[in-house]
């Protein structure tokens, strides 16, 4: 029946659609021109940049006193971190009384409500917390929608890294790592290859409903992380090697039509190929970490956000002692996860950039500014020195008792010789995504 | 209903369709024909909801199509044109592009597939509907089925849920980690008994779901037919010795056959818009896909919506030739006074209730008590308590943690007494339902009541049309119409937004509510209060709406109610924290499921509060359906 129907459903369209051909011979359009002569909220940022927090603050109160700042962001934390920012002017000025209307819209839909913001004849949002690195490039600043903002407190901080972390602001870098439930004392998750082995089939969240989990995929074929790959590749045993040079061979052909550099850009394609058409999706990282640390998922593994494992409540049959941080495995090979950043931005048409300027340097530079993040595993400033340590979360009374909970920090993480974190570049992954999101699209559905 | 008036002069002008005396004009024939007409208030009305209709509902639809081929920057069509504004027919031209054996499967993955599968989760919904409530509808009304009160009710309980929570239901209850991974489900887990995949993903649970969900919409159409249906037929083919199945086959199936047919298109047109129950089971549709390929194809799947609203087109001409059909059979649906019940034995009326009272227990009052449950476990879907952990495992923190910074497992939340982003969805839900009832609820009863006084009339056929017509589009399609129409307006993530959408898609309610009995309204009623030079606006008030209140009440009860649970519409138009139904599915997509039971509770509680209220007050009743009487 569902063959019947979709050759009809086929007949039917090749037919109507013969002789539709593109019509447009318009020229590109340039993107958003450069003007010497800033104006408006572009003018107030540029300003903005060259003040200290105290500074600034001073201005967020004049503007603001009164009004209500509505923010919009991918974490519901920015509502904790606004609390914090109020209490912050009110120190400064105690008959401050202006409010900050905090909304969350979950994962795409950031976009939407922004760009239907910025055109619309009245405008709400002053700034925005966003991820996905990729759409904010085409998306936000190719459109020059979204303005960047560097404090001048966080440039001067020792330790910041303005290249990686400025252009866009990032507030922080979050890890999404590979996991497994320890219960299963036969599964063996030792190497990166592991996660796409026959009959593995590991949570994750979808590629196309959070497209973070995309740009993973587009950033493992850069060169240093397809070098991570070939590196764990070269470690695995001579018959799981043999198992995926099949992939590998079979996907080679496919490097050079997708743009991609380096000859190692193979292994990469060959895992993701192995990942995309394997993975067990569900809805959020929320309810894969619920699975994953019950007794009945032994064996089971999952790639999801580091700090959902502070939610869980330990029970009968939960426990966040029944998982096992796949890279801190001693011999483990291979990235142990991926890195995406939330980014802090302004759009053109804030209807209070003052404050919208202070908040967000609040955030980047104050620790009471990233407490709300700042305070569990996973989640590292941009700003080294407002970081919390969390290395030894998992010890209770002394005593180690949940290891999965020991934040090993942003630098162990990062490094090539620790967990080798996949990190988000927005310019690369916007620059190979047109092509191989088709080819991860096809790759997942065999 | 009569009047004893004798036949004045007045009253002969009016039969004759003459303008009162105070409207005679005296100039060219056309003006004074023009003048004639809007002397009758339900014309002129009837000229202005005809405009405004088609505007609000066209409108939309049209940005649909331009939206289309319109650039959209950061999607494949910019991309690729290397436009970063304008118009392009590149997202038609690609969506269906089959040279390479990478578009091959492409446009598989992309606009074939979820086709088929839409169709087909559609036709089953359909299917399982109509058999289930249909058979329900013939048991509570025809027959002495024991627990008739207490079904009736409990029965239409998954059609007040939002639908993606039977959804979740079924997958906490069926999922194991043995065949698809992650943990197992309260059957798994509990009594180890894993069912096949298939059971719990995919086409067959969606089909399921939806079809329950539905069921109770089939239980009203039908059960309505049935209520008034002339019991004298079957029993003159009784005293003839019919057999039974031939009384069935050859009376009683004819005479359902158009609440058949409406159930089919209004449950074809709602599964195929559905776009939650899909998501959760993990099946390919053109909702799914639609949300899936807006990230980076953003006029590809404005193409898909396109299909979605030629399905709804498809589905207004198959609702007209029902609709005509229906005719023939008005003849013989006349209340009898002699319904007779079908005796199904001393066994058989109990048997079959306690068959009934297990398969709602199921279906309404286990959904109801996993929710309750749910809102005291110490995680999400952790039943430990049931497999060694005791009652002293359960927590009351997802209702009274009161503070978010000492982390209780409650990822960040406060408890849901002291969370006020749950209360601002609730109320914003409650404002947004209540106000598109209110304008959804007059505007359509003006629509049946213009359209019953212009019955032949083809612009009055027209207006009817234009204002049934959301009802037919897949709810998504509608959303994706109002998202763009909205974000092109400027009231992108307002409440103005919602209660627009929620109007138009809720008129059809009303206005089939209003016309059904509007039609069963004598003129004669109105034309003595003419005669007496009783103002139009009196005349209704005084007369038509005390007579026909229970239509006129189930017709903003109806749109109340759906508004009230109502997700799929909305999803696109507003951020997930301003109304309890986005919200509520932000929670269960966070797997949060603790406040996404006790939001699932909150909305079946009101929405049960309400219809006991009115039904107090007017009589009407949701599971008496649309009409209430």
């Amino acid at each position: 029946m569902k063959k019947a129907l979709r050759a009809a459903v086929a007949c039917l369209l090749a037919g109507s659609m013969l002789g539709i051909s593109a019509c447009s011979d318009d020229k590109p359009e340039p993107g958003p021109t450069t003007s010497t002569q800033l104006t408006g909220v572009a003018a107030i940022l540029d300003e903005a940049q060259g003040m200290t927090n105290e500074e600034l603050f001073r201005r967020a109160i004049e503007e603001s006193n009164g009004k209500t700042l509505y923010g919009i962001g991918n974490s519901s934390r920015g509502a904790t971190a606004a609390t914090a920012f109020i209490a912050a002017l009110q120190a400064i000025d105690p008959s401050y009384n202006g409010t900050i209307e905090w909304t969350q819209p979950k994962n795409n839909s950031i976009f939407t409500i922004l760009n239907a913001d910025i055109t619309s004849a009245s405008h709400e949002f002053s700034m925005t917390l966003i991820q996905d690195g990729n759409q904010i490039q085409t998306k936000m600043i190719n459109t020059g929608n979204l303005l960047n903002f560097i404090p001048k407190d966080w440039r001067d901080a020792t330790g910041v890294d303005i290249d990686a972390n400025g252009t866009p602001l990032a507030l922080q870098t979050l890890s999404k790592v590979f996991l497994f439930n320890n219960l299963d004392v036969n599964a063996n998750y030792t190497n990166v290859w592991d996660f796409v082995a026959e009959g593995s089939a590991p949570m994750f969240m979808g590629v196309n409903s959070e497209p973070v989990g995309k740009n993973f995929l587009y950033m493992l074929t850069e060169p240093t992380y397809a070098g991570y790959m070939k590196e764990a590749f070269d470690k695995l045993p001579a018959a799981q090697q043999a198992y995926f040079q099949k992939t590998v061979d079979e996907v080679a052909g496919d490097v050079e039509g997708l743009g991609l550099e380096g000859e190692n850009a193979k292994y990469a394609l060959a895992w993701i190929k192995l990942w995309v058409t394997q993975y067990n999706e569900k809805t959020d990282d929320g309810p894969i970490c619920n699975d994953l640390v019950t007794t009945s998922a032994a064996g089971q593994s999952a790639l999801i956000v580091y700090s959902k494992l502070r939610s869980v409540e330990e029970s009968a049959t939960a426990s966040a002692a029944n998982v096992t941080v796949a890279a801190y495995q001693n011999d483990y090979a291979g990235p142990g996860g991926y890195g995406y950043k939330h980014y802090l931005m302004i759009p053109k048409t804030s209807p209070l950039p003052w404050t919208a300027a202070a908040f967000i340097s609040f955030m980047v530079t104050e620790y009471d500014g990233f407490a709300a993040w700042g305070k569990d595993i996973g989640g590292y400033s941009s700003n080294p020195n407002i970081n919390q340590d969390h290395s030894e979360d998992g010890f209770v009374d002394g005593v180690d008792t949940y290891p999965a909970k020991n934040d090993k920090g942003y630098d162990w993480w990062t490094a090539a010789d620790g967990g080798r974190l996949v990190l988000e570049d927005p310019e690369y992954a916007s620059r190979v995504s047109a092509n191989l999101s088709d080819w991860i699209d096809v790759a997942a559905n065999g | 209903m009569s009047t004893n008036v004798t036949l004045m002069p007045e009253r002969a002008a009016a039969q004759r369709g003459d303008p009162p005396q105070g409207v005679q004009s005296s100039g060219p024939p056309v003006l004074r024909r023009v003048a004639t007409y809007f002397s009758k208030p339900q014309n002129g009305l009837l000229l202005v909801l005809g405009i405004v209709l088609t505007i609000s509902t066209l409108a939309p639809l049209v940005s649909i199509l331009i939206d289309t081929v319109t650039v959209h920057p950061g999607s494949i069509d910019s991309d690729r044109t290397g436009l970063m504004s304008g118009y392009t027919l590149f997202n038609w031209t690609d969506l269906f592009d089959r040279s390479t054996s990478t578009k091959e499967k492409l446009f598989d993955q992309n606009f074939l597939d979820p086709t088929v599968n839409t169709v087909l989760m559609s036709v089953f919904s359909c299917v399982f509907a109509i058999i289930y409530g249909g058979f329900f509808a013939y048991l509570v009304t025809r027959t002495n089925l024991k627990f008739k009160k207490y079904l009736s009710t409990i029965f239409i309980f998954p059609y007040m849920m939002p639908q993606w929570t039977l959804a979740v239901v079924w997958q906490n209850l069926f999922k194991s980690a043995a065949v698809g991974g992650g943990s197992d489900g309260l059957l798994a887990a509990v009594f180890g008994i894993h069912t096949p995949q298939w059971f719990y993903e995919g086409l067959f649970p969606s089909s399921v779901v939806l079809g329950l969900h539905y069921s109770a919409f089939s239980y009203i159409l039908i059960g309505a037919i049935f209520r008034n249906m002339d019991a004298n037929l079957e029993e003159a083919a009784v005293i003839l010795n019919t057999p039974k199945w031939k009384v069935f086959s050859r009376i009683t199936l004819p005479m359902i056959t158009p609440a058949i047919m409406s159930t089919v298109l209004l449950v074809f047109s709602s599964s195929m818009g559905s776009f939650p129950v899909p998501h959760y089971l993990k099946f390919s549709t053109l909702t799914t896909r639609y949300v899936e390929m807006s990230v980076n194809r953003q006029g590809q799947a404005g193409i898909l919506a396109v299909e979605m609203m030629v399905f709804g087109i498809i589905m207004l001409v198959a609702s007209q030739l029902t609709t005509s059909g229906r005719k023939s059979y008005t003849t013989v649906t006349g209340k009898s006074g002699q319904t007779q019940e079908v005796n199904l034995g001393a066994i058989g009326r109990w048997l079959i209730a306690a068959i009934f009272v297990v398969l709602t227990l199921f279906t309404s009052l286990y959904p109801m008590l996993a929710f309750a449950l749910e809102t005291f476990l110490p995680n999400p879907g952790d039943y430990s308590f049931l497999t060694g952990g005791g009652w002293g495992s359960l927590t009351t923190k997802w209702w009274l943690t009161s503070e978010n910074l000492s982390e209780s497992g409650m990822y960040g939340q406060l408890g849901v007494l002291y969370n006020t982003t749950i209360w601002k969805g609730f109320a914003g839900q409650f404002w947004v339902a209540a106000m598109a009832a209110l304008a959804a609820g007059t505007i359509g009863t003006l629509v049946g009541y213009c359209v019953a006084k212009n019955r032949r009339s083809r612009w009055a056929n027209f207006v009817n049309n234009m204002a049934f017509l959301p009802y037919l589009m897949p709810s998504l399609a509608v959303g994706v119409a109002f998202f763009i129409f909205g974000s092109s307006m400027g009231i992108f993530n307002t409440f103005l937004l919602l209660i627009i959408a929620g109007t138009i898609k809720y008129i059809p309610f009303a206005s089939r509510a209003s016309l059904n009995s509007m039609l069963q309204l004598s003129n004669e009623i109105e034309e003595s209060a003419i005669i007496q030079d009783i103002p139009w606006w009196k005349r209704m008030l005084r007369i038509i709406v005390p007579i026909q209140k229970s239509s006129i009440i189930s017709g903003y009860m109806l749109p109340f109610m759906t508004a009230l649970r109502e997700m799929t519409l909305f999803m696109l138009l507003c951020s997930q924290t301003k109304i309890i139904t986005t919200e509520l599915n932000y929670f269960d997509e966070m797997g949060l499921y603790a406040f996404s039971s006790a939001i699932n509770l909150m909305l079946i509680v009101t929405i049960l509060i309400c219809n006991a209220v009115v039904n107090k007050l007017t009589g009407a009743s949701l599971d008496k359906g649309i009409g209430g009487n």
